[in-house]
């Protein structure tokens, strides 16, 4: 008699499994046809044959996600942790939910423990998790580098932790020079130069072997067309890096504006060689060299910017000025073409505009 | 044994190391003259672009008088057809004649020069004597319709515009006489800067409502007036080639850039090429500035491009260019290669650093010490009155750039100038006949500033007045060497101006002076032995 409960009982139990998996199938069958409603249908339909299927309640979770019904999904994905608490997938779920709701600090730990890092990246955002949120993103964007949004939120975490680190440093260290730093370079951006440069000669007083504060300064007054004493920031920026390619770029086009082209052509040549390729560099060395009279480097300097930036306005520049310089030469075949290469650019990228 | 070096000798250096400005800012003595450009908070962009000045001997006393071009009422929101109150004297034109005493008289009732026009928004100003009379004739542009005034050579002038057929039409901006048909009657070319009314405004700018940049409005053409020799004009535009381009021009300056017998003009056009057309010899001209090198920056970009002038500033005895621009650009200086082409020079020429910064509108290559090379002086202020809301790193009000020229690179020097000005035009000439260059410059709401040379030193000068016969009788298009320096014959360059037509030479510290002259007829003139420091007139020999 016992024995034949037991099986009526056994058999009973597996056609209730055989029909909450056919209704498990049924709703991932109706998820590929997106077909949501019916895919709840058949994922309660599952849980109703088979009440502690952790997975039902995970994929009718999933499927409340589908329909933007949160409080659902996060009711369903909790009971699943409840019955299975390492299914991924409940996690995942339950994550997105929370997130989507607005409860960041409570999606982290699903968020985690499935390893959806862009989603976690956000949430870290939105508690103020600024270093993991960066740490997360820079790994999603080496997956997806030309995804918008993961370029987007790397941008914002990246642009926010540095506001909070300059926000602290402002805060706790307002004398540092680093402060003043700060505070110059966001004068910098302002364009309020003779703040910038006050903020800048307060840091160099306090510590002035720190390496890019004259580079900076002297951008200041490369801004306010001052350019001798650009000249003398950057040199001393030199005297400091010497390695620096940027410094030794800056400092030529310092010269090149106060018309000294051939000390202009020998710091750019400099530039170019502790850092290969850079097309402004090569821009500024061309046409240095071309004032100094060293046509073939300008040559070879000009060539070189067309085959690195192709279709920009800096190769829009090179061809004219390669234009110019064949035209001067009595080349005259290398100058027609040149000039026409720089005009179909031109009426690509924009008529010549004064800047 | 070595002498102590005492107090005295210290004081001396000292003194001489702190060089005198060159220039004593002066007000003009009987001038109260204001520039009313009206702005408003519409912004309209007429508001920032006047006003013209000549320097001019109207009544060939051998005093230079002044002529001021005034801009208009705007009293709020415009409405086509405009109404700038030309009729109410605040808002005339002016003519100061220059008295014995240095000082002046406003003669413009007088002359007949009072209502500009009632929907005249006055611009700049052009002079030459169109019809060989020996008076000098005053062409005014304006937004509106342009205006010949005949000098009837009584103290008088009569409005011929109507029967000399040049009113243009539109926004009529730096004009000037010119022969570019060599015979012997001046012609007028007249820049417009674009399609622009007081229905067709638009609000630009952000935060901080500012006057639209030239792109917003759509080109317009140029206007090139032949003169029939009978006291009218055709207009030649179409035939000529000039109006086959259109442009947002705002200065114009002539000169024969590849010796061919004919003048050349050279238009400078804001926010785009520069144009160069290249007079052809029969009639035409062709727009050649991207072949020739000169209708971009060195990078191949535009040029906000304002005043312009086309004389020779290395002493090579062929004309360069230079135009005045916007910040962040440079002042953009074309060397004249000689071969039909020129080369950008302005890093060369220390422009680089003197000139980033600023924003220029009249401008003039002058000897202003007498040394034998070419200054540079320059008007300057930008265009937008808000402009350090905008960008505090830029300046509406600025002080003029004056600097020296040493064998083609120029450094800057102490104008005299210690409050900056919303500068526009400048008009260049020897005003009290000392042999030193002077300034006049127009600033938008306030009076003219005067900038008195004071001369003094040792150099020595050459002021020379042509009187053509067989060319046209003021001389303009020809070439005129002194001494290895070569100055092209014109009124016109700068912004909107006109300048004395005298042709000034400093001769450094030589005494005598070699002087060809050659007339736009072709006539050819050499004068050897000439004595520096005297205002002397070469006629052109009445036959071949």
């Amino acid at each position: 008699m016992i024995r034949l409960a037991m099986f009526l009982w056994l058999t009973g139990q597996a056609a209730t499994a055989d029909s909450a998996q056919q209704h498990m199938l049924a709703g991932l069958e109706a998820r590929k046809q997106h077909q949501v409603d019916l895919e709840i249908t058949e994922f309660r339909k599952a849980i109703d044959a088979d009440p502690n299927s952790a997975a039902a309640f995970a994929q009718l979770g999933a499927a409340y996600m589908e329909k933007r019904d949160y409080a659902s999904a996060i009711s369903s994905a909790k009971r699943a942790l409840e019955l299975n608490p390492e299914l991924v997938i409940a996690d995942q779920v339950l994550g997105y939910a929370l997130l989507a709701q607005g409860y960041a600090a409570e999606a982290i730990p699903h968020l985690q423990r499935a390893g959806a890092q862009d989603a976690l990246g956000i949430a870290q955002i939105q508690t103020g998790q600024l270093t993991d949120a960066v740490a997360n993103f820079t790994v999603v964007i080496a997956q997806r580098p030309n995804d918008p949004d993961v370029l987007y939120y790397l941008g914002h975490a990246s642009g926010l932790l540095s506001k909070s680190a300059i926000d602290t440093l402002l805060a706790h260290y307002p004398d540092s020079a680093r402060a003043h730093q700060a505070l110059a370079e966001n004068y910098f951006v302002l364009r309020q130069m003779p703040q910038a440069e006050k903020e800048y000669e307060e840091a160099l007083r306090l510590r002035p072997d720190l390496p890019g504060l004259h580079l900076e300064l002297g951008q200041v007054y490369a801004n306010s067309a001052q350019w001798l004493k650009a000249e003398e920031e950057f040199r001393a920026e030199i005297k400091l890096q010497p390695g620096s390619a940027e410094a030794a770029y800056r400092l030529g086009s310092a010269l090149l504006q106060q018309g000294k082209p051939h000390e202009a052509h020998m710091e750019l040549e400099r530039a170019d060689r502790l850092k290969a390729d850079m097309p402004e560099t090569l821009y500024a060395l061309g046409k240095a060299a071309s004032l100094d009279g060293d046509v073939v480097t300008a040559e070879k300097a000009w060539t070189k910017v067309v085959e690195l930036e192709k279709t920009t306005s800096l190769a829009a520049q090179a061809h004219f000025g390669l234009a110019g310089l064949y035209r001067k030469q009595g080349k005259s075949a290398q100058a027609q073409h040149e000039m026409q290469e720089f005009q179909k650019l031109q009426s690509t990228i924009g008529p010549p505009r004064s800047e | 044994m070595f002498r102590r070096f005492s107090r005295r000798d210290f004081l001396g250096s000292a003194v001489f190391a702190a060089a005198s400005p060159i220039f004593e800012v002066k007000a003009l003595r009987g001038v109260n003259f204001l520039l009313q450009n009206s702005p408003t908070t519409h912004k309209y962009l007429i508001e920032t672009m006047p006003g013209g000045v000549a320097l001019l001997d109207y009544n060939n006393d051998g005093l230079l008088d002044i002529f001021f071009v005034n801009g208009g009422k705007i009293a709020g929101a415009l409405r086509a057809p405009e109404n700038f109150e030309r009729n109410d004297p605040r808002y005339w034109n002016r003519l100061y004649r220059q008295n014995r005493d240095g000082s002046f008289t406003d003669v413009t009732q007088a002359a007949g020069l009072g209502n500009a026009g009632s929907g005249n928004y006055g611009m700049g100003v052009a002079i030459g004597d169109y019809d060989n009379d020996g008076y000098p004739d005053i062409y005014v542009t304006n937004y509106g319709k342009n205006i010949l005034y005949h000098n009837n050579g009584d103290g008088t002038f009569t409005d011929v515009t109507a029967k000399a057929g040049v009113a243009t039409g539109g926004w009529g901006v730096s004009s000037g006489f010119f022969d570019y048909d060599n015979d012997g009657h001046l012609d007028l070319f007249v820049t417009r800067y674009m399609e622009w009314d007081a229905d067709h405004n638009k609000i630009c700018g952000g935060e901080w409502h500012t006057y639209c940049p030239p792109a917003e409005f759509p080109a317009t053409t140029n206007v090139l007036y032949r003169n029939r020799g009978d006291g009218t004009f055709e207009d030649v535009s179409k035939k000529s080639g000039i109006a086959a381009k259109k442009g947002r021009a705002l200065g114009v300056a002539f000169a024969d850039y590849d010796e061919d017998g004919f003048t050349d003009i050279f238009v400078s056009n804001d926010g785009m090429q520069q144009y160069l057309y290249h007079n052809n010899g029969d009639g035409t001209f062709k727009e050649c500035a991207l072949e020739a090198g000169l209708a971009l920056t060195a990078d191949g970009k535009g040029l906000s491009g304002m005043g312009t002038v086309f004389q020779d500033y290395d002493n090579d005895g062929r004309p360069d260019v230079l135009v005045t621009v916007l910040p962040r650009e440079l002042y953009a200086l074309y060397h004249n290669d000689g071969d039909g082409s020129f080369t950008y020079k302005s890093l060369e020429a220390g422009l680089g650093t003197l000139t980033s910064g600023s924003s220029g509108w009249g401008v003039g290559f002058e000897d202003f010490d007498n040394d034998g090379w070419k200054d540079l002086f320059v008007a300057q202020s930008h265009v937008l009155d808000n402009v350090e809301k905008i960008d505090a790193s830029l300046r509406y009000k600025e002080l003029p750039l004056l600097a020296l020229n040493h064998q083609g690179r120029f450094e800057r020097a102490d104008s005299g100038i210690t409050t900056p000005l919303a500068a526009r035009g400048a008009a260049f000439g020897d005003i009290n006949n000392d042999g030193w260059i002077d300034v006049v410059v127009s600033t938008l709401g306030g009076p003219p500033v005067l900038l008195l040379n004071r001369g003094g030193g040792d150099n020595h000068w050459l002021s020379i007045t042509l009187r053509g016969t067989r060319s046209n009788r003021d001389g303009y298009g020809a070439r005129v060497s002194v001494n290895g320096q070569t100055r092209f014959a014109s009124s016109a360059g700068s912004y909107i101006c006109a300048n004395d037509k005298r042709l000034h030479f400093g001769l450094g510290s030589t005494e005598k002076a070699s002087v060809e002259v050659l007339w736009p007829s072709g006539a050819k003139q050499l004068l050897n032995d000439v004595r520096a420091n005297q205002f002397l007139e070469v006629r052109e020999p009445e036959r071949p």
